[in-house]
C-alpha cells in the first residue's frame, strides 16, 4: 500500500516536474551558447573588473585569476567564499560523525587479512597518496583540484584500513589538521581583508597562465582545501571504524 | 568604525575551527564568539559588499540594507540570548554552535542565490547534529531526509532560473526573471519555496517539526524555534518579496499553503497534551501567518510577527526545556502548580504567552493589529477572519496552559501542596537575568509601540511595503 | 535527453524515499535524487560544440566555445554537500540501530 501511495506521489511529482521544464527550458536540447552578458561568459573571458584582451595559454601574464583551468578560476577566486561554505560542510559533517560515532562501543574485531592483501596495500599506498597530492596541487592546470585529491587521499588511508587489521589512524592528528588548515583558509581571507579591503581577494601575483606557479593565491587555497578534506574524510572513515572512542 | 559585514561571518567560522584545535579553551571560545557577534552587529556598514575584489553583479555580495539588518541583529543577540541561558548544555557543541551561527549570518546576508543554498546548508547540517542531541535518532534521520529533499528540489528551481537569467546575483535576478513569462516561473518558484520551506516550517515540508522541537532541551528548542526560525523567515522574505516576485498562480498556491499552515498549526497545538507539542505547533502556525504575509507584499507586519515570534518562543522553549529536565514530565497536567514555584520563569511564560496571542499592553497586541489592518486596507475580509479564529484558538491553548502551572486546583483556585510538583530553580542566575530582560522588553514595546514601528519601518519599507498600516497614537483608530 | 533521464533519476530517487522503511535503502534514495540534479545542471550548462573549460596546449585562448564553468562549480559544490549529508546520515543510521536494533524505522514506535 504505501508503495502504491509512494509510486503514485512521485508519478504526479514527475509529471509537474516535466510540463513544467518543458515550458521552461525544454526538455530536450541545449544551448547553441552562453548569453553574452551573463556571468559565465564573463568568468570564461576574464574581465570581469574591466575589458582585458584575450588570454593564451603559456603566453599571457597578469592575467585577471591566471589560472588555466576556468572552472577552478570560479570555485577559488571568483566564487571563493561558496567553497569557504563547501568546506564548513563537511568540516560540520566530520564533526558530527565523530561527535556520534564516538559515543558507541568499540566496532567489532575486523576480520584478518592475508599478506599478500597487506603487502600489496602498503605498495599502493604512498603511490595514491603522491596522486592525490599531485591533482590538488595542480588544480588550476589540469581538472580536478582540492576535491579529489582530497578524498584520494582518503582513500589511500581507506585502502590500509580494510587490508590490514591493525592499522589505526591517528584521529587526533587529522582533527588538529583540519582545524588548522580550516584556520589558515579564513585567515587568508582576512589577510585580503586588510591588505586591499576585499575579503578573500587574490593578493598575490597571478604570473603566466600555464605555469605551476600561477594564478595567485589559487594552488595555495587548493593545497589547503586538499589537505582539509583529505583530513577530514580519513576522520570520518576512521570514527566510523570506531576508532574514536570519546571525542 | 564601521566594519566589513564579512566579519559577521568570519568570526564565528574562524573560532569554530579553532575552536577543534584547542579543545580545553571551548567555552571561552564560544562565549567570545557569540558576545562578539552581537556586539559586532551594531557596527556594520551598510550597503552591499563584494567579496574577493570582483566587480558588482558578477562577485558574490553580501547585502544589509534595512531589512537584512533587523535579520542580522535578531540572529546574533538571540543567539547570545540562547547561550547564556543555556551555557551547560552547549558543552559539545561549541563547533556546531559557532559555525551554525556563521551559517545564519550569511543566509539572512547574502545578496546571491546559490550562496544563500550553501549557507542555507550549513545551517541545516548544524541543525541536524544540534538535533541528535534528543533520546530519538529516528526524528534526526527524518529531519535530515526532508532537508535533503528540500535542499534537491530549491538547487532544481535555481538552475532553472539561471538558465533563463544567466545570474546568480539576487538583484541582477530580480530585474531579469521580471522579464520572463510567467508561464515559465511558475515551477521554479514553486522549487525554491519547497526548498525554503524545510526551515520555514511551512506545511508539506513541516513533517520534523513535531519529533525534533518535541524533544528539545532548552539549548536546541532555543535555537530552534527562536533563531533558525527567525533566518528562514527573513530569507523567505528577502527572497519572495524582492528576488522573485510571485505572479498570480505561483503566489495563490503560496498563499494558500502559508495560511493552511497557520489554520492547521493553531488547530494542532490546541490538541496537543504536551509542553513542548503546544509551543512547537505554534511555531509552524507563527511561521505560516508570516509567510502569508509576506506573500502578499506586506512586509512590516511580517518582520513584526517575526520578532514577537522569536521572543516569545525564546522564553517559552527555554522554560519548557528546563521544566521537561527539572520535572521529568513534559504533560502539563502533571506539571501543575510549576510556576507558583518558579515566579520569575512563570512570569516571564505568562507576558510571553500573552504577547504571542495578541493581548493589549505587550508588543503583540501591535503586531496582530497592524496584521489585521494591513488586510482590511486592503479590502480583503477572509484573511483576517482567519487570523481571527486562529487568535482565539491561540488565547484559549495557551489560557488552558496557564491556568495548569499556575493555579490547578478545582477550577482556578490555587493549588495544595499536595496537587503541585516540587520547586525546584528553572533558570540559573544568568538565563533568569537574560529571560527577564527579554520580558521587559516585550512589556516596554508594548507600551511605546510607535517607537519600535519607527525603527522596524525602514526594514519593511524598504520591500515595497508603505510602513505601519496602523499607529496606536494617532487618531486613526478608526480603521478598524 | 540527458536532461529527461537526469529527472527521471531525481523521481526514482524521491520514489526509492517515499516507498521504503529501511533507513540505508532511504539513504541510497537520497543519493540517486542528488546524482539526478547533479547531472541535470551540466546539462543546463552544456554548450553545443562547447570544449572543456581548460586553457591547455589544444584549446590555448579564450575565444573559442567553452562550455559553462559555472555549472560545473555548482555540481562539485552540490556534490561535496551531498558526501556530508550522506556521512551524517549512515551515522544517524547506526545510532537508530544502537537504539532499536533494526534499521527499519516502522519498528521504532512511530514518533515522538
Amino acid at each position: 500500500m504505501k508503495k502504491i501511495f509512494a509510486g503514485l506521489l512521485a508519478v504526479a511529482f514527475g509529471i509537474v516536474l516535466l510540463i513544467g521544464i518543458s515550458l521552461n527550458t525544454g526538455l530536450f536540447g541545449y544551448n547553441d551558447s552562453l548569453p553574452e552578458d551573463g556571468a559565465a561568459s564573463h568568468y570564461i573571458s576574464k574581465d570581469v573588473n574591466g575589458k582585458t584582451d584575450e588570454v593564451v595559454f603559456g603566453e599571457t601574464t597578469g592575467a585577471e585569476t591566471g589560472s588555466a583551468n576556468m572552472v577552478t578560476s570560479v570555485i577559488a577566486n571568483y566564487r571563493s567564499f561558496d567553497t569557504l561554505g563547501e568546506v564548513t560542510v563537511l568540516f560540520l559533517a566530520a564533526l558530527g560523525v565523530s561527535l556520534l560515532a564516538g559515543t558507541m562501543d568499540k566496532g567489532r574485531k575486523r576480520s584478518g587479512s592475508g599478506f599478500i592483501l597487506r603487502t600489496s596495500a602498503r605498495i599502493l599506498f604512498p603511490l595514491m597518496l603522491v596522486t592525490g597530492i599531485y591533482i590538488f596541487t595542480h588544480g588550476h592546470l589540469t581538472p580536478g583540484g582540492g576535491f579529489p585529491g582530497g578524498s584520494m587521499i582518503a582513500s589511500s588511508f581507506l585502502l590500509l584500513y580494510l587490508a590490514d587489521e591493525s592499522f589505526r589512524a591517528n584521529v587526533k592528528g587529522f582533527k588538529v589538521a583540519e582545524g588548522l588548515a580550516g584556520t589558515l583558509y579564513v585567515a587568508i581571507g582576512i589577510v585580503g581583508l586588510l591588505a586591499a579591503g576585499y575579503f578573500l581577494v587574490n593578493f598575490l601575483p597571478t604570473g603566466t597562465v600555464g605555469n605551476l606557479l600561477s594564478a595567485g593565491i589559487i594552488p595555495v587555497v587548493y593545497v589547503i582545501i586538499g589537505l582539509k578534506v583529505g583530513s577530514e574524510i580519513t576522520g570520518i572513515v576512521a570514527d566510523m571504524f570506531n576508532e574514536e572512542v570519546k571525542a | 568604525m564601521m566594519i566589513n559585514p564579512v566579519l559577521l561571518i568570519a568570526i564565528p567560522l574562524g573560532l569554530a575551527f579553532i575552536a577543534v584545535v584547542f579543545k580545553k579553551l571551548q567555552g571561552w571560545i564560544l562565549a567570545i564568539g557569540v558576545a562578539a557577534n552581537a556586539f559586532l552587529v551594531f557596527f556594520v556598514e551598510k550597503g552591499e559588499t563584494a567579496i574577493g575584489g570582483f566587480k558588482l553583479p558578477f562577485a558574490i555580495s553580501l547585502v544589509l540594507d534595512d531589512f537584512s539588518f533587523i535579520g542580522v541583529i535578531l540572529v546574533n543577540v538571540l543567539t547570545l540570548a540562547a547561550v547564556a541561558v543555556a551555557f551547560r548544555k552547549t558543552e559539545k557543541y561549541v563547533p556546531v554552535i559557532l559555525a551554525g551561527l556563521a551559517g545564519l549570518n550569511g543566509m539572512v546576508l547574502t545578496g546571491d542565490m546559490f550562496n544563500l543554498f550553501v549557507f542555507m546548508e550549513i545551517t541545516a547540517i548544524s541543525a541536524y547534529i544540534l538535533s541528535s542531541e534528543g533520546r530519538k535518532p529516528e526524528q534526526s534521520f527524518n529531519y535530515l531526509v526532508i532537508g535533503s529533499i528540500g535542499s534537491v528540489l530549491y538547487l532544481l528551481g535555481l538552475i532553472l532560473i539561471y538558465g533563463q537569467t544567466g545570474t546568480l546575483n539576487m538583484s541582477l535576478m530580480a530585474e531579469k526573471s521580471a522579464l520572463i513569462g510567467q508561464a515559465a516561473m511558475v515551477l521554479p518558484l514553486v522549487l525554491i519555496f519547497a526548498g525554503i520551506a524545510v526551515e520555514a516550517k511551512l506545511l508539506p515540508m513541516s513533517g520534523w517539526v513535531r519529533g525534533v522541537l518535541g524533544n528539545s532541551n532548552a539549548l536546541t528548542g532555543v535555537m530552534f524555534a527562536s533563531v533558525y526560525s527567525s533566518a528562514a523567515l527573513m530569507v523567505f522574505g528577502r527572497v519572495f518579496s524582492q528576488v522573485l516576485i510571485p505572479g498570480t498562480t505561483a503566489g495563490v498556491i503560496i498563499i494558500v499553503i502559508a495560511l493552511l499552515t497557520f489554520a492547521a498549526g493553531q488547530v494542532s497545538a490546541f490538541r496537543s497534551k504536551s509542553l513542548r507539542q503546544v509551543l512547537l505547533y505554534s511555531s509552524i502556525a507563527q511561521s505560516g501567518l508570516a509567510a502569508a504575509l509576506f506573500a502578499t507584499g506586506f512586509v512590516f507586519p511580517a518582520v513584526l510577527v517575526i520578532i514577537n515570534n522569536a521572543a516569545g518562543k525564546m522564553i517559552m522553549f527555554s522554560t519548557a526545556g528546563n521544566l521537561e529536565e527539572k520535572y521529568g514530565t513534559d504533560d502539563y497536567v502533571g506539571l501543575g502548580g510549576a510556576f507558583v514555584r518558579n515566579m520569575p520563569a512563570g512570569v516571564a511564560f505568562t507576558i510571553a504567552a500573552l504577547s504571542l496571542t495578541g493581548l493589549p499592553l505587550v508588543f503583540g497586541f501591535y503586531a496582530k493589529l497592524n496584521v489585521l489592518a494591513a488586510y482590511l486596507n486592503q479590502g480583503t475580509f477572509f484573511v483576517p477572519a482567519v487570523v481571527l479564529a486562529g487568535t482565539i484558538i491561540e488565547g484559549a491553548y495557551f489560557i488552558r496552559i496557564l491556568i495548569k502551572l499556575w493555579a490547578p486546583g478545582k477550577e482556578g483556585e490555587w493549588a495544595d501542596a499536595d496537587q503541585s510538583v516540587g520547586e525546584k530553580k528553572i533558570f540559573n542566575p544568568a538565563g533568569t537575568v537574560v529571560v527577564i530582560l527579554v520580558t521587559l522588553l516585550i512589556i516596554l514595546s508594548g507600551f511605546l509601540p510607535d517607537s519600535v514601528g519607527k525603527l522596524v519601518a525602514p526594514g519593511g519599507g524598504l520591500l515595497g511595503d508603505e510602513g505601519p498600516s496602523i499607529s496606536l497614537t494617532m487618531e486613526k483608530g478608526g480603521d478598524q | 535527453m540527458i536532461k529527461f533521464a537526469s529527472l527521471l533519476l531525481i523521481i526514482i530517487g524521491l520514489y526509492g524515499i517515499l516507498s521504503t522503511r529501511n533507513v540505508i535503502k532511504i539513504l541510497v534514495g537520497i543519493n540517486v535524487m542528488e546524482i539526478g540534479i547533479n547531472v541535470f545542471i551540466i546539462a543546463m550548462g552544456f554548450v553545443n560544440d562547447g570544449a572543456a573549460p581548460i586553457l591547455s596546449v589544444d584549446n590555448p585562448v579564450n575565444v573559442l566555445k567553452f562550455v559553462d564553468p559555472v555549472a560545473q562549480a555548482l555540481v562539485l559544490t552540490s556534490i561535496v554537500i551531498g558526501l556530508g549529508i550522506t556521512a551524517l546520515g549512515l551515522v544517524f543510521a547506526r545510532k537508530i540501530h544502537k537504539k532499536y536494533g533494526t534499521y527499519d524505522l516502522s519498528e521504532t514506535g512511530g514518533e515522538s
